[in-house]
This record gives C-alpha cells, structure tokens and sequence, in this order.
C-alpha cells in the first residue's frame, strides 16, 4: 500500500486529500450529507437506512390495513371496491412481510452482527451497499404500481392505445401475498397465455424477485461476517443469542429464497412468454406453484420470527440482571427450528388433497416444531425467573413478546392438525393466528429492540413515558383487533372476502376489531413517531445505558466509524457484563490500531448497479401493459446492472486510515445506569 | 495492498501443486471414460432398473470428483465441504420429497398427451 | 473481482478467505435453485411421458428430438473446459500468469462451442415442433437447459473480463489467484450442473422404448 497524503491516518475523513480509484474517477470517500448516505459503506448507516425505511414502509402497509379494517366494519359496506380491496390486503400482507418486517430485521442485523462479533465492518462492505439499494429500488417497483392504479382511477391513461386494448386494468397486485397460479398465471392453449389479472401481478413478481436478490446478498455477507469476522476469544458458543439467530436466518434465506427465485421465473415465462408451467389448459399444475412457494414460504414465517427471538433473548437478561438461562438449548432450537422449517411446508396445503400418509406425516413434523419453540419460551421464563427485573420500555415490550407470540403458538398447534385446518382454512381464525405471531410476536420483538438498541444507535434515550403508553396502546388494540377474528373465523367467516351480509352474527366483534385496529393504529404511530424524536432530540446518554451485556455497549454512543479502536480479545459469554462485574476483562488485540484502522472505500458503483433493477422493475411490467419499446427499459436495465458491477469490480477496494483515540488499555468502565 | 506483491511461492507449495496438477489429468481422463461408457450403457440389453442405477451412481460419481478435486474441497478446510452438502442434501431431500407427492394416478393426464 | 478491503486485513477466524467462503455459500443456495427447475421437469416427465403434439397436430416423442451425438460432445467440451479451468487456477497459485492466459482462453473457446451447441440444439427442436409454448414438456425443457445455459453465459463473460484485466498486471499475489479460483468455483458448478443434467434429463429417456418415464404410458399412446 501506498502511504501517500490520503492514506496517512486522519482523525476525520473530510480531511482526507481527494483520491481517485483505478477508474480515474473520484473516491467519495470525503463526502458529506446526501452523498455520504448515499455512497456509505459502513454497516451502521446502512442499518440505519433500512431501518428508516422499514418503518415507513410498516406506516404505509398499516394504513392499508386500516382501510381493510373501516370497509369491514359494517356488514354491506362499500368504503372501497371489491377490487380495491382485493389490492390492499395484497399489498398490505406483502408490504408487512417484504418491506416491512424483513427489512427492520436486516436493519438490526446489519447495525449489531459486526458490533456484537467484534468487527469492523462486515465482509463486504460494497456488497452490503448493493443489498440496501436494491431493497429500497424493489420495495419502489412494488409500491409504484399504486401510482399507476391511482393514475387509471384518475382516467390519465384513457387516451393510451395501449390503455384501450387491456382486458384487465388491475395495476395493483390483486392476488393474496402468495399469488397462488391460476390466478397469477395464465390459460389458453398454445400460448395464448390468457390471464386472470391485469399487470398488478407482474408488478409482484418482478418486485418480489428483485427484494429476494437484495436478501440473498444480504444474507451471504452476514454468514460470512460471522462466521468468519470474529473477534479473537469469540468463539461459535460464546456468539450472542442475537447473532446466533442471525446466522440461522441468513443461511434459512440462502436456502429457501431459490425456490421463489425459480417459481417468479417459471411464472414470468408463462405470462410474458406464454410458456405452461402452471396453465391448467396446456396440463400445467398450479399446485405446483403452491408446493414452490410453501417451500420458500415456510423457512419465511421463520425468516420473520428468529430475528425477534434473537432480539428477547438480549433483552430479557438484560433487564432480568442474569443470564440468559440454558443459551446453548437456545441456540440448539433456533437451529432445529429452522432446520425443521423446511420441512413442514405442505401444511399450508392440507385442504389440496396430498394423501394420507403425506398429511399424516406433515402434521407430526408441524406438531414437532411446538417442542424446539416450546423449549425456548420456557427457558426465557427461566431467565426472568428470580431475577431483579427492570419494566423498562423494551423488556415490556419483549415481554408482551412472549405472551403474545406464546397465543399465536397455540393457535398454530390447532392448525397442524389436518382435520382441524380443513375447518380453518381460508378463515379469519388463520388470520387471527398469524396476526399473533407476526405482530403480537415479531413486531413487539422488534420494537422491543427498536427500544433497546436505540440509544446505542443514536446516543439519546426515548422518553420512557410516552414509550409506556405506545406499548399499551399496541398491547390493547392489537388483542381487540385480532382477539375476537378467533371466532369469527370459527363462526364461518372468509377472509379475503371485502364484504359480509348482516345476520350472520359477525356484526358485533368486525365492529369491535376495527376500533381495536385504529387503538393499535395510534399506538404504532406513537411508538415510531416517539423513536424519531429520540433520533433527533431525546436526552443524551451514556455508552452503556441499561448495563448491558455483549460487546456493543463497550463502545460508545453512538459508535465511532470504525467501531473498535483496537480489536477486543473475549474470554467468556456475556464479555462486557463479565469485564465489568466479573473477573474475566476484555482484553484488546494489538492489532496495529495505534496507527490508525483502516477503512473501506465509499462507492457509487452498488446503487448504480442496483439502479439497473429500477429499469428492469418497470420496464417489465410495461411490457406487459403493452407500452410501446417498453422492452427497451429492460435491456438498457440489463446494461446499467452490467455496467455497475463492472465498474465496480475495476475501481479497485480503495480505503484509507483513521486516526483512533489513544488507547486506554481497556474499554471505558461502565457508566451510570439509568433507571 | 501490501498483499499484491508477495514474496515467491514456497518450494513446497510448488511441489503441492504439481501434485495436484497430476491429480487433475488423471481425473480429467476418468471423467471421459465415465461419460463415455454412460453413453455405451444406454444401449446395452440390461434391466432398466440396473442401468438406472448405474447411470445414478456414475452421475454421483463425477459430480462429486469434481467438486472435491477440481474444486478443491479436499484440499481445502473442511467447513466449505459442509457449507456445500448442507445446500445439496436440502435441495435432494426436498425435492424428492415433492416429486413423490405428486402421483401420476391422482391427477387427471389424459387430456395432455 | 476485488470487492472487499477488509479481506486484505488480518486473517479470518476460520482460516477461509471471506470470497471462498461467499462463493460456497452462493453455491450451496445455487443448488436449490436448480433443484427447482430440474424437478419441475422430472415432475412434468413423470405426468406427462408422452411428449408433446406438434402443429400438424402429430403426437411426437422427445426421444424424436435428442440427439445423443450432440449432446455427448457438448457434455464432454464441458468437461473437458473444466479440467483446463483447474489448470488455469493452479498457474495463478504458481503466479504463472502466461500459462493462466492460455488455459482461460480454452475455457472460454470451450463454453463459446457449448453455446453453441445449445444455439444449435434449441433451433433445431424448434424446427422439429417443440415449442416454449406448445407444450409443459417444451416450457420446462427450454427454461431449465436455457436457464443452464445462461449460467454458463454469465461464466463466460467473467473469464473474459479475467483474461484481459489480467494484462493491465493487477491480477496478482494472493488475491489474484483468490479471484481466478472464485470464479473457477462457478465455472465447476455450471459443470457439475451439466453432469446431473445430462443424465437426469437425457439419458434416462433411453432406457426401454420410451424412455425411463415411458412405463407410465398408456397402451394406446405406446
């Protein structure tokens, strides 16, 4: 390496000398404001992106599920079309689960994963960039096909040829966040290719297709980061719970996101191509779409609820004074969890008709999945068992989180039993139960993290009061909305229907569940809207605020670029708690961190790349409205995505030095403790 | 990067790949032998079932030659090895699993020849 | 190709390079991919063992439209494209970049006649009558074998853009040969791709007179 002006240490990296890369073009390694955030590399801002965006994209799929909730309010209620409703429930479900949920948890993954392993940024910092930018253009793509229905509605496209000649003008996707073939497919012989939808399904696949890349990126750099950026002493058992689950979920991502890859492919084919893979005329079986996407969709559910888990087992012995109790039977069920998830995913399909023994055995393994979950609620009642307890905003939260996820369990329970979900299948009780898991389970595990890792993020504490009525309010309205659509599914009534008529007895508890949607409505807004003022202008505290565990609350808030000014050595679980209560100290690496640590470059070159797919996402579903030379979007989307990671590849990995404080010999004695 | 002009390769790292540069021209043989002989096999008046098998087995065969040898997963740290069948036994088992539930006899085929 | 300024740095905990370890993981997630697409075939195969109606309407057998000739020669320039890409992996360990240059270039040549071979395969049974469109046989067929195909493209291009990046004398030291042996861990696995394929999709259907899927026949049709 080189050490000329821009690489001699600095202690901030505006006071960098102008470099360029291989290409000849200017690093923006010295850029500040939008450019900085649009060319960062570091793991922290890029959480923080994700995060941000989660969250906005958590407000817009909460106000489609409100609109659902005020049209079924009243029985014969025409507040939106049957059409309009069939979009919003799609979009809502594939909102929360793609743009929404998944999203927040990468944000926590890519925020914790390099902190709590001791590292400095994750494997690939460039790649990281790439996953970001082709998250927020994919969840662009999916939510622009709600500019274009607005846009039909309002009549701009009436005078369009191409407009004129539709047979289907449903730009939103209609079809249930699964999108089971025929619907989404085709029919007619000989590649007629004859649709059920207008192109709001080829904005899902196209937009699904492009958020599964953006995962799959993702998630091969974390299994790197961790496996292979631990500090020295952090050995695989001494991982947090956190970073465990992390590791389960990516590799459960990089094995189950294929399966969809291959089922939006084979889907693309029959729409745009007219190929027969699920076309009930030329012999193809739509099953077989159910069957690929429950193969995917199953490790899913389990892709959504083990970043939650991770995140109680951080709190709960935080806030408990003790250790997490039995953490290697934790670590051994998240795994078994998502080890058995792959196989259970035809009990989505019992009312299809698989056969005796098929059912029979995938109701026993769906029964065997109860027990490694079971296991670990009983060993986070152990951990809060006997302990001093702190009810701070995050452990009510991550408490609310057992409970909560506890009911959904049950509910679940029900459902593996064959003939029982033949009675519930395709009711409000599915609806019910997994409204438990997700929102009652992995939302309050989120925020519960949101809450906890917040003042870490941006070194400012929420204002717990305002914080305690948020979490009651979502507590409340959450159990009125979802509570009584248990027995409404049982009374007989069908979800993804827009309407009911009056005197079937469902009045009363559709009534009661749409005001608890708008109390739950209210209290996400005040839990979000509590977090943003935190960001900006909550009190300032200390580095280690609620006495935590692992090693990201050695560092101080909020953390420096580099994370660690010298690499920490870990002699046991829990290091931080340990070095400061216990005899075993962290000790630091001498790693050369005196003469400045090294990072990496900043880049334009993954947004660039990822733009390729902004091209691809709309040129695709252009295609299919039959735009003229829409076609050429596409092609010249191909090109950017070429282009980028070809330039990308050339610039050359760059980096620079950073000055760090002088070393102390250990990390900073735990501060004051708040509550 | 410092590492872009390192010092020359060990004697013994030579040795090792020439090593391995004999082992690729053996394997490299053994891999047109096999395909050859997959493809007399087709033709020979065997039982279905035992061609089946055998072609199975000589598939199994190459595959996992190349993946050890030519990709160096004998040589390499053994994680990678496990990194790689945990996808390869997966996507066996699953989709075997898939195509035995569907059955030719409960689906409906003759209006598709 | 140099994607990651902290893999320059202290060594890994596990011993592995981070771009080692990704190209496996990438490869072990590649596996259910093409899981997928080949049992979407077999699966058609085995309900529909048939074949396909052509425009004429005539009832044609995909035992019609293999040629064994064509396809054992590819298979086998694949193979052989694998064994000078191992070559070229370990001149770049021996920091022979001449010797890579030369065993890259027969790679490339190598994939460029498999491209071929399947140009020439994909338009003659589209002559024959089997289309994309006409038939699940012709979807699942062109899709999974294009799908191969595209990998192989794709594997191409990369080798190209190694072979000459190689002359600007970057591609060198311990990360220069990490990149080429990366990118050879791809052009293997398109290879043992093509292994599982060629036997799973065209041997078997010439065992017995139709094929291994042809006892499923109905008597009128054999």
């Amino acid at each position: 390496m080189s050490h000329d002006s821009h690489h001699a240490p600095v202690a901030c990296k505006t006071e960098l000398a102008p470099e360029r890369s291989d290409l000849g073009l200017y690093r923006p390694d010295r850029a500040t404001g939008w450019t900085d955030w649009l060319t960062t590399v570091d793991h922290k801002k890029i959480g923080i992106l994700y995060g941000a965006f989660a969250m906005l994209y958590f407000l817009i799929g909460g106000v489609e599920a409100l609109a659902i909730r005020t049209q079924l309010a009243r029985p014969d209620n025409d507040f939106v079309t049957a059409r309009m409703y069939n979009q919003l429930f799609t979009m809502h479900g594939t909102t929360m689960i793609f743009l929404g949920v998944m999203p927040l948890s990468a944000a926590f993954f890519n925020f914790l994963v390099p902190l709590q392993v001791g590292a400095r940024d994750v494997a690939f910092p460039r790649l990281n960039a790439f996953s970001l930018w082709t998250f927020v253009f994919g969840a662009f793509v999916l939510n622009a096909s709600w500019l274009f229905e607005f846009g039909h509605l309002a009549g701009w496209f009436d005078s369009f040829a191409w407009h004129k000649a539709l047979v289907y003008t449903d730009f939103a996707p209609a079809n249930g966040w699964f999108s089971y073939a025929p619907l989404s497919g085709t029919f007619g012989a000989n590649g007629q290719a004859l649709r059920f939808t207008g192109v709001g399904t080829d904005f899902w696949i196209i937009g699904i297709q492009v958020l599964g890349i953006a995962s799959l990126a993702a998630s091969f750099n974390f299994i790197c980061t961790i496996i292979n950026m631990r500090a020295k002493g952090m050995t695989m058992m001494r991982l947090p719970v956190f970073t465990w689950m992390a590791l389960v979920t990516s590799v459960l991502i990089i094995l189950a996101f294929p399966a969809i890859t291959v089922a939006l492919i084979e889907l693309m084919f029959d729409r745009a191509f007219g190929a027969n893979f699920f076309n009930p005329s030329a012999g193809g079986q739509p099953v077989l779409w159910q069957h690929l996407f429950w193969i995917f969709g199953h490790p899913e559910v389990y892709i959504l609820v083990l970043p939650a888990m991770g995140i109680v087992s951080e709190v709960l012995p935080t806030f408990s004074g003790k250790s997490l109790f039995g953490y290697p039977i934790i670590v051994f069920s998240g795994a078994v969890i998502g080890f058995l998830g792959f196989a259970v995913w035809s009990h989505h399909m019992f009312t299809t008709g698989l056969g005796p023994v098929p059912t029979a055995a995938f109701s026993l393994l769906t029964m065997a999945i109860a027990v490694p979950t079971g296991v670990k609620i009983f060993n986070w009642l152990g951990t809060i068992w006997g302990g001093r307890i702190r009810f701070t905003p995050p452990m009510v939260l991550a408490l609310g989180f057992i409970w909560m996820f506890m009911c959904g369990g049950f509910s679940g329970v029900m459902h593996s039993s064959a003939p029982a979900d033949s009675q519930q299948q395709d009711s409000y009780f599915v609806i019910a139960h997994f409204h438990y898991v997700l929102l009652g389970g992995v939302l309050l595990g989120l925020m519960a993290g949101l809450y906890f890792w917040f003042p870490k993020i941006f070194g400012r504490m929420p204002n717990a009061p305002v914080a305690y009525l948020g979490s009651a309010l979502v507590i409340l309205g959450f159990n009125l909305a979802f509570g009584p659509m248990h027995y409404l599914g049982l009374a007989g009534q069908p979800r993804r229907t827009h309407t009911y008529h009056a005197g079937n007895g469902w009045e009363t508890w559709n009534y009661v569940a749409t005001i608890g949607a708008y109390i739950l409505g209210i209290g996400v807004v005040i839990v979000f809207g509590n977090l943003v003022w935190t960001a900006f202008r909550g009190k300032k505290c200390g580095s280690d605020p609620w006495d935590g565990r692992t090693l990201e609350w050695s560092l101080p808030s909020p953390v420096p670029e580099y994370n660690f000014a010298q690499a920490p050595v870990v002699a046991t679980r829990d290091a931080f708690f340990e070095h400061k209560h216990g005899a075993k100290k962290i000790g630091l690496e001498n790693d050369g961190g005196e003469a400045g640590v090294h990072m990496p470059s900043q880049s334009w070159m993954p947004m660039v790349a990822s733009a390729g797919f902004l091209f691809i996402g709309f040129g695709m579903p252009m295609m299919a409205m039959g735009i003229p030379h829409a076609g050429w979007l596409v092609i010249s989307g191909l090109g950017v995505l070429f282009l980028g990671i070809w330039l990308w590849a050339l610039e050359g990995p760059g980096g620079y030095m950073l000055k760090t404080p002088a070393p102390s010999g250990a990390p900073a004695p735990a501060e004051t403790v708040a509550h | 990067m410092s590492s872009s002009h390192e010092a020359a390769p060990s004697k013994a790292f030579l040795a090792e790949e020439v090593r391995r540069y004999h082992h690729f021209i053996v394997l490299a043989l053994w891999l047109a032998v096999v395909t050859g002989a997959e493809i007399v096999l087709i033709y020979l008046p065997l039982p279905t079932a035992v061609i089946f098998t055998i072609l199975t087995l000589m598939s199994a065969g190459k595959f996992f030659a190349v993946i050890m040898w030519f990709m160096h997963l004998i040589y390499d740290k053994r994680l990678l090895f496990w990194c790689f069948l945990a996808g390869l036994v997966l996507a066996f088992a699953t989709f075997a699993a898939m195509l035995a539930l569907f059955s030719a006899d409960r689906i409906d085929t003759r209006w598709f020849s | 190709m140099s994607d990651t300024a902290a893999a320059h740095e202290a060594p890994t905990s596990t011993g592995i390079d981070h771009k080692k370890l990704i190209m496996w993981l990438f490869l072990a997630s590649d596996c259910m991919f093409f899981g997928t697409l080949i049992s979407t075939h077999l699966l058609y195969r085995k309900l529909f063992p048939a074949g396909f109606t052509d425009a004429e309407g005539h009832q044609r057998f995909i035992q019609d439209l293999f040629s064994i000739e064509l396809t054992s020669f590819s298979t086998f320039i694949l193979l052989m494209s694998s064994f000078l890409m191992a070559l070229a992996v370990s001149a770049m360990h021996k920091g022979q970049v001449k010797s890579f240059r030369r065993n890259v270039l027969g790679v490339i040549v190598f994939g460029l006649i498999f491209l071929g071979c399947q140009v020439f395969e994909f338009t003659h049974f589209y002559h024959k009558g089997l289309t994309i469109q006409n038939s699940v046989l012709g979807s699942t067929f062109y899709v999974l074998t294009g799908t191969h195909g595209t990998h192989v493209a794709i594997g191409v291009l990369w080798l190209i853009l190694l072979y000459f990046y190689s002359f600007t004398g970057k591609l060198g030291g311990h990360m220069g040969a990490l990149d080429v042996e990366v990118a050879g861990l791809y052009w293997h696995f398109v290879d043992i791709v093509w292994i599982i394929i060629f036997t799973a999709v065209y041997l078997v259907e010439y065992l017995g007179p139709y094929g291994i899927w042809g006892s499923g026949l109905p008597a009128v049709v054999k």
